[in-house]
């Protein structure tokens, strides 16, 4: 049981630290402190905690494989973000402090799922805490919108876990991880669809991609957190875990290559000529998420987790050197920032953490790129050659941000930033640094092993076209750097103004999909006001008049119709074989006695003396019971 | 089908108790120039009698075996010559509907709402209606099920008409005639079935063990048809539904919330007490065509919602909506397959968890939407925006309130609606894939909702706008736990609804 407290934790801290306001920070920083150390004690330990919610659905937990990496991994990369936070935020601190810390949880549930009905649980309570994190300054009504964006792309994926998880429980009767395999080929193709398309719309990945820009109106921390360990995250971390047991669908691994690499190369593009320094990164997630999913295509899990893990710590590191430099050169706009001069100390992480974005040996992250590189090549030289453009890209764009944000510019003294800032982004460069071990074999092989994958052994010749394409991609920098043309990237103007929009797909979704809908929505409310509801009004408005006119005859006519809705009524019951006629003759006489009645009433309702003729509702109903209970007799 | 076990009057009292309150409540005076005081301590006083069902319902759960069959059974000699008994008694699909019925009444006579100078009358009509919506549940014999339904009928109808709103008569005369017109549907089924019984009997119990008609022929069909038509308004399932919202928008809230949370619930919980149970041939016929309109009430409800600029009529098509979740799980439930048990079973769990978030949350939403109307005299969603900074409370309940209805893990929806889908699945995965689709237009429509009321700039109008009191903030705080603790640690419920879908669905 102590496994929950993994999840119930940051969630319970969270509701605490809105209550003690002055403590936020303290309780936010101890429970992750105390959650990461948890992590790594259930991850040594590798218990199962099942917990049952009814007779057919179990919860089960345990950090097994890759988990016991991302156990940890999870709240010690949110420690910093959340100081960051404490010391940065200005609108509603206590409360972003607590859901960054609530959310933490979340991810943590997610990570520790041994099943698809648990993974479920937290996969969308991810969803829903990115929604609230993403609209967190709720004064601007255009950021609830963006989060709405955000929250529906992403739950449109979510339908593909359902799907998954049902498909598997119709296949094999369990939602455990460990059966999926078991499932009928047929029905396993199913899951494996479903997966995949929870997986790329998680991951930001081509056509899901534009949620990631939507998502950036949120705060810098927001970002940070979304972006390296959580929520982008679960797509990759969910595929390293369960490509294993789809090994059999035989489209998947391509698809998977094919979604990836698309997304590698056309967020590598978007990010290559962006302004913006948060959309540039944003795009870089996207595009660095594509090389993990080629990874797993490719075959190599071991290559896609190393990546994950540094790229969580390099652009946790990113966003929030991004943050700092907005907020010192109060702009969003990488032209005019070179902040070098100003922020030395800031600038010198973020070097680390585009070195590492580049994958410059001996930093972990190049580990990571070779490997991806390793695989691309073994399964295809193709593949291979296209992934080394994808590195080029990203070389190009990691050193584009860091000279336009920190590159040596004005030398005019402004504010430093505070040393929560330094000392928060100075903890994730050293992370990043720390990651440099992945080169070692000790190290490196028990990753493997956790990934169920094998470590593809380093070759010369992928080495040097890593760092070959590195080298091109610095030169082509300083050359535009010389021109003084960094600032407004390379391509045609009219390619960089559709990659800054995400190639239009956005709006081709909205078009196509969102608009479609939105019509049908307005349309069927129309339909429904003037179509169905019409039918019923014109029965009311006959029995209106019915009953107008009732009133205007007498009391024998009345009599007349009466029976005769009772004989129309009896001539039904006959059609039915009915043996016992009498008794439903006189219960219908009753029926049509009742229906008389409510005529009246609603005449008499229409005078407005409505009060008194509740007395006549209540007699019918009387009269109908006497009714039934006569003819039956 | 029963147990031999015999107990106190629990069951009895659970209906009676708030009907001879009601009585109490009507006989007292009202006067216009009620003091403030004076109306408060009658609605505290209602709230008390109205929790007296809700402890007698924790007793009675305490005491309920799960055995799979009828259990805590009072029953009494009524009208004999006919074949009609006084009998009451619980299942595992009924426990939890009376339980919450008795929940979500508590919420509603607590919430304060503007009497109308005549707050005894209304008091009494409420709890008469608690008494009546119980006896629906808890009524093992047909006769005594349609009295009090019927009975239903007539209070919901006043609560409307009289406290209501804008066009509360015309609209509550609509949900009179219509829902009436369904009421002798059934009626008609009743007596189809009752005509079939040897020896005569409206038993409950008796009629289902004796599968008395057959699947097959002319007349099965047709008693099916009558009573689908019945329970098929009262859900409402499409396109059978557009008494529902002029009647939600125009009536009062606590009265919306029990016509969503309660009323509804009585054309489900007919689904499965009679179609499913007592003539589960005919409905093994008819599941397909169920299920395709269950559907089409999921797509076609959530479409017509998003569309909504009134609040409560936007609340009102999303019980349109999951009103279709619940009768998907049923289809699938009641499906001509061998084999899938376990599934089915726990799509009939689902079902039946459905109907109980279901009250729980859209009851929670309609209260929520009374307060924004007595703040801002309006439900054009429109006209609202920026309320997150002046009212927290508002907004937090809303927020959970929305998310449990969109499905959120944690929340009861979600409980029901995994289960539904999951079962599904199984059965029928077009159907359910197609349905699932509810799920991202629930999310969106709710979003936008609370986008719009909330967030963003607050208009200058509502710079005075008042967070709930606590007269508001309790009976939503109880609901609302409520659907967190189902959320989150639902093996309690669904034990004691597994016990009667297993024995329905087999092993």
């Amino acid at each position: 049981m102590t496994l929950w407290l993994l999840i119930l934790l940051p969630i319970s801290a969270g509701a605490v630290a809105i209550l003690v306001t002055r403590l936020a920070q303290a309780v936010a920083v101890g429970t992750l402190a105390s959650t990461a150390m948890l992590g790594a004690w259930a991850a040594a330990a590798q218990t199962t905690s099942v917990v049952s919610w009814g007779p057919q659905l179990e919860l089960t937990i345990s950090a097994t494989g890759f988990a016991r990496v991302m156990v940890v991994l999870v709240p010690m990369i949110a420690i910093p973000i959340v100081l960051y936070t404490a010391a940065t935020e200005t609108i509603g601190r206590v409360r972003l402090v607590a859901l960054l810390t609530a959310f933490v949880g979340a991810m943590e549930l997610l990570v520790v799922a041994n099943d698809l009905f648990t993974l479920l649980i937290g996969w969308e309570l991810v969803g829903a805490f990115s929604w609230i994190l993403i609209a967190h300054e709720t004064d601007e009504a255009a950021n609830a919108q963006k989060a709405s964006h955000a929250f529906i792309t992403t739950r449109v994926g979510d339908l593909g876990l359902y799907v998954a998880a049902g498909v598997a429980f119709a296949s094999t009767g369990s939602f455990a991880f460990s059966d999926i395999a078991d499932s009928s080929p047929t029905q396993l193709q199913v899951v494996a669809g479903g997966i995949l398309l929870a997986a790329a719309a998680k991951s930001a990945q081509v056509p899901f991609s534009p949620w990631l820009f939507s998502a950036m109106v949120g705060p810098t921390p927001v970002s940070a957190l979304l972006h390296s360990s959580t929520m982008v995250a679960a797509g990759a971390y969910l595929l390293i875990r369960l490509a294993p047991q789809l090994d059999s669908v035989t489209w998947f691994a391509p698809i998977v290559i094919a979604i990836g690499l698309t997304s590698a190369l056309a967020g590598g593009v978007v990010a290559a000529v962006h302004r913006h320094p948060k959309r540039l990164l944003a795009a870089s997630t996207t595009a660095q998420y594509g090389l993990m999913f080629v990874a797993i295509g490719a075959g190599s899990t071991v290559a896609a987790a190393a990546q994950l893990v540094t790229h969580a710590a390099f652009k946790s590191l990113l966003f929030l050197t991004a943050g700092t430099a907005m907020h010192a050169a109060d702009s969003d706009d990488l032209g005019g920032m070179r902040l070098g001069r100003r922020l030395p100390v800031i600038g010198a992480f973020a070097a680390i953490g585009a070195l590492a974005l580049a994958a410059l040996p001996p930093l972990g992250a190049a580990w990571s790129k070779e490997q991806i590189l390793g695989a691309a090549f073994e399964s295809s030289p193709l593949l291979g050659v296209a992934v080394l453009v994808a590195a080029l890209l990203s070389a190009f764009y990691a050193f584009r941000y860091w000279l336009l944000a920190f590159g040596p510019g004005s030398t005019e003294p402004g504010q430093t930033a505070p040393i929560e800032v330094t000392a928060s982004i100075g903890f994730l460069a050293s992370l990043s640094l720390g990651l440099a071990a992945l080169w070692i074999p000790a190290v490196n092989e028990p990753a493997a092993h956790l990934t169920q994958g094998r470590v593809v052994p380093t070759r010369a010749l992928e080495l040097i076209l890593g760092l070959a394409s590195l080298a091109i991609a610095a030169g082509f920098v300083a050359s535009l750097q010389r021109r003084a043309r960094l600032a407004y990237g390379v391509l045609l103007p009219v390619v960089a103004t559709a990659a800054t929009e995400w190639f239009g797909i956005a709006d081709a979704s909205r078009r196509i999909v969102v608009g479609p809908v939105q019509a049908a929505s307005r349309a069927l409310a129309e339909f429904d006001d003037g179509v169905i509801d019409a039918g019923v009004r014109a029965s009311a408005r006959i029995a209106s008049g019915l009953s107008r006119s009732l009133r205007r005859r007498s009391e024998l006519s009345i009599d007349a119709i009466v029976n005769g809705i009772g004989g129309g009524t009896l001539l039904l019951a006959t059609g039915t074989r009915v043996a016992d006629d009498y008794g439903v003759d006189r219960t219908a006489e009753g029926i049509a006695r009742g229906l008389g009645r409510a005529g009246e009433l609603l005449r008499r309702l229409q005078t407005g003396l409505s009060h008194h003729y509740y007395v006549i509702v209540a007699a019918g109903l009387v009269a109908l019971g006497g009714a039934l209970a006569m003819g039956t007799s | 089908m029963e147990s031999a076990r015999q107990s106190e009057p629990l069951l009895t009292a659970t209906i009676f108790v708030p009907l001879v309150a009601a009585l109490g409540f009507a006989l007292l005076p009202g006067t216009s120039d009620d003091s403030r005081r004076r109306i408060t301590t009658m609605r505290i006083a209602a709230t008390l009698l109205a929790a007296i069902p809700l402890i007698l319902m924790v007793v009675a759960w305490l005491r309920f075996d799960g055995t799979g069959q009828f259990e805590l059974l009072e029953s009494t000699r009524w009208i004999p010559t006919l074949g009609v008994g006084y009998k009451v008694g619980i299942d595992g699909v009924s426990l939890p509907l009376a339980a919450m019925t008795a929940l979500l009444f508590v919420a509603s006579i607590a919430y304060p709402v503007d009497f109308g100078g005549r707050a005894p009358r209304y008091l009494a009509l409420m709890l008469f209606l608690e008494s009546a919506s119980l006896g629906v549940f808890l009524a093992l014999d047909m006769f005594l099920f349609y009295v009090f339904w019927d009975l239903s009928l007539v209070g919901m109808f006043f609560l409307i008409g009289a406290w209501g709103h804008d066009g509360a008569q015309r609209s509550a005369l609509k949900f009179f005639l219509y829902t009436l017109a369904g009421s002798l549907a059934l009626l008609l089924g009743i007596i189809g079935i009752y005509l079939k019984t040897d020896p005569r009997t409206f038993d409950i119990p008796t009629i289902i063990e004796q599968g008395v008609l057959p699947a097959g022929g002319a007349y099965s069909t047709l008693v099916f048809l009558g009573m689908f038509l019945g329970f098929a308004i009262k859900t409402p399932m499409v396109p059978f539904h557009t008494w529902l919202p002029p009647a939600h928008v125009d009536a009062p809230a606590p009265a919306s919330a029990i016509l969503a949370g309660v009323l509804l619930k009585m054309g489900t919980y007919g689904f499965f007490r009679f179609l499913m149970q007592m003539l589960p041939g005919t409905f093994e016929r008819f599941a397909p065509a169920l299920g395709v309109l269950a559907v089409i009430s999921i797509i076609y409800g959530a479409l017509v919602a998003l569309a909504q600029t009134n609040l409560k009529r936007l609340v009102a098509y999303t019980s349109v909506n999951h009103m279709g979740y619940v009768i998907l799980g049923l289809a699938a439930a009641g499906w001509a397959v061998t084999g899938e048990e376990r599934a089915q079973a726990i799509a009939l769990t689902g079902a039946v968890v459905e109907m109980v978030a279901h009250g729980l949350i859209t009851g929670a939403l309609f209260l929520i939407s009374g307060s924004v109307l007595t703040r801002a005299r309006t439900y054009e969603i429109d006209a609202l925006g920026g309320l997150a900074g002046r009212s927290p409370a508002l907004t937090g309940t809303t927020a959970v309130a929305a998310f449990a209805s969109l499905g959120l893990p944690g929340l009861a929806g979600f409980v029901a609606e995994f289960q539904i889908f999951a079962g599904t699945l199984s059965i029928q995965p077009w159907l359910a894939g197609v349905g699932l689709l509810g799920i991202v237009l629930t999310a969106a429509l709710f979003l936008r909702m609370l986008q719009k009321v909330f967030l963003g700039a607050l208009p200058d109008r509502w710079r005075e706008w008042t967070d709930l009191s606590p007269a508001e903030t309790v009976p939503l705080a109880a609901l609302l736990a409520m659907v967190l603790v189902i959320g989150v640690i639902p093996f309690w419920l669904l034990d004691v609804i597994d016990s009667t879908a297993t024995a329905f669905t087999g092993p």
